[in-house]
C-alpha cells in the first residue's frame, strides 16, 4: 500500500476539516466505512491448509484484529459546456483518508467519532421543538381550565 | 434489499451478518446534502405563491421566505451494511439528527463484532457515552486463551441484549 494510514487524532482533525468542508459547499457527501482488516504486518494470512481444516476460522480468531476506518467525499466538477442549471460547482479533488483502530482503542474512538459525527452532520434535521412548545401550552391551558 | 424500517431492526441484522462473516463484511455510512433541483425551486415557489388564497384565514399564511429556505436543502444518513461475498446488503436511512449519536454508537458494538471482541453486556445503559477501555481489557484476554467458549459468550450476549431491547 502506498497511501499511510493517519493516526486517530489526526484522523479526527481530518473528518471535521472534511465535514465542514461539506458544509461550506452547501452540497455533497461524505462516505465513511469501516472493515476488519486481517491481513496486518505481524500476522500474516492464514495458510490454505488450515482455511480447509476449519472453515469458520475467522468467527473465532486467536487475537483481536485491528478496525480499518475510511473517510471520503466525491471529486466535483464544474460541468462546464452544459446547460444544466445547478452548475454553481466548483472543480473538488476527492479527499480521501484511512485510520487504522486498535482493539484496545476501539470504544474510545468511537466516543469521539460519535461525536465528531453529530456536529459535522449539522445539516440533519433538528428535533422539532415547536410542537412541544404547543403540547406545553395545551396541557397548562387544561390544567387552568380544570383549575376554574 | 429494501431499506430497514427500524434502526434496531438494521442493527440486530447486520450484528448477525458480522457473526456469520465477520472478515468480509464492511459497513458504508454516507452524509449526503443535496440541494433542490431548479424545477423543484420553481415549483415550491408557485406553491408558496398561491399558498394565502387557497387558505383563506387570518392566521393561515406563513411567512413564505423562511418556508422556503427551510426546505432548501435535503440531509440524509444512509448505514449500508454489505457482504461481497453472500452479496447480502442491509440498509438503513435516517434524516434525523437526533439518531446520529445512537446510530454511531451502534456502529461501535458492530466494530467490536469486526474486531472479534466479546460483547459488552454489563454497560448497555450508555455505551456510546462511556469510554469502556477498562471493562474491554479483561474481555480481550478471556478471548486470547481460547476461540471456544468467547464465542459462546458472543452469541449468549446477543440474546441478552435483543430481550432488552424488546422490553423498551
Amino acid at each position: 500500500m502506498a497511501r499511510e494510514h493517519l493516526s486517530n487524532d489526526e484522523f479526527f482533525t481530518q473528518l471535521t476539516n472534511l465535514f465542514e468542508h461539506n458544509r461550506t459547499k452547501g452540497h455533497g457527501s461524505v462516505y465513511l466505512t469501516q472493515k476488519r482488516i486481517t491481513h496486518t504486518a505481524d500476522s500474516d494470512a492464514p495458510s490454505p491448509t488450515k482455511i480447509l481444516d476449519d472453515p469458520l476460522w475467522d468467527t473465532h480468531p486467536e487475537h483481536p484484529l485491528p478496525i480499518l476506518i475510511r473517510a471520503n467525499n466525491n471529486k466535483s466538477s464544474k460541468r462546464e459546456g452544459t446547460d444544466r442549471p445547478g452548475t454553481d460547482r466548483d472543480d473538488h479533488d476527492r479527499i480521501k483518508f484511512t485510520t487504522v483502530v486498535q482493539p484496545d482503542q476501539l470504544d474510545a474512538f468511537y466516543v469521539r467519532y460519535a461525536d465528531v459525527c453529530k456536529t459535522g452532520m449539522s445539516a440533519l434535521k433538528k428535533r422539532d421543538k415547536k410542537k412541544k412548545k404547543k403540547d406545553r401550552k395545551k396541557k397548562k391551558a387544561g390544567e387552568v381550565e380544570k383549575k376554574s | 434489499m429494501p431499506d430497514s424500517k427500524s434502526s434496531a431492526e438494521w442493527f440486530e441484522q447486520s450484528s448477525l451478518l458480522l457473526k456469520a462473516r465477520p472478515s468480509s463484511t464492511r459497513i458504508t455510512s454516507k452524509y449526503t446534502v443535496l440541494k433542490p433541483t431548479a424545477s423543484k425551486i420553481r415549483k415550491r415557489q408557485k406553491f408558496y405563491e398561491n399558498y394565502p388564497k387557497t387558505t383563506s384565514g387570518p392566521t393561515g399564511s406563513p411567512p413564505p421566505e423562511a418556508a422556503v429556505a427551510a426546505i432548501a436543502v435535503t440531509a440524509t444518513f444512509k448505514l449500508k451494511t454489505y457482504d461481497p461475498v453472500s452479496g447480502t446488503c442491509l440498509k438503513y436511512q435516517t434524516t434525523k439528527a437526533a439518531e446520529v449519536g445512537r446510530l454511531v454508537g451502534s456502529l461501535g458494538k458492530l466494530g467490536r463484532h469486526m474486531a472479534a471482541l466479546p460483547e459488552v453486556t454489563e454497560d448497555i445503559s450508555a455505551p456510546s457515552e462511556q469510554p469502556g477501555t477498562g471493562v474491554a481489557t479483561p474481555t480481550v484476554e478471556n478471548d486470547a486463551k481460547s476461540g471456544g467458549p468467547a464465542a459462546e459468550q458472543k452469541t449468549g450476549g446477543g440474546g441478552g441484549k435483543k430481550k432488552k431491547k424488546g422490553k423498551k
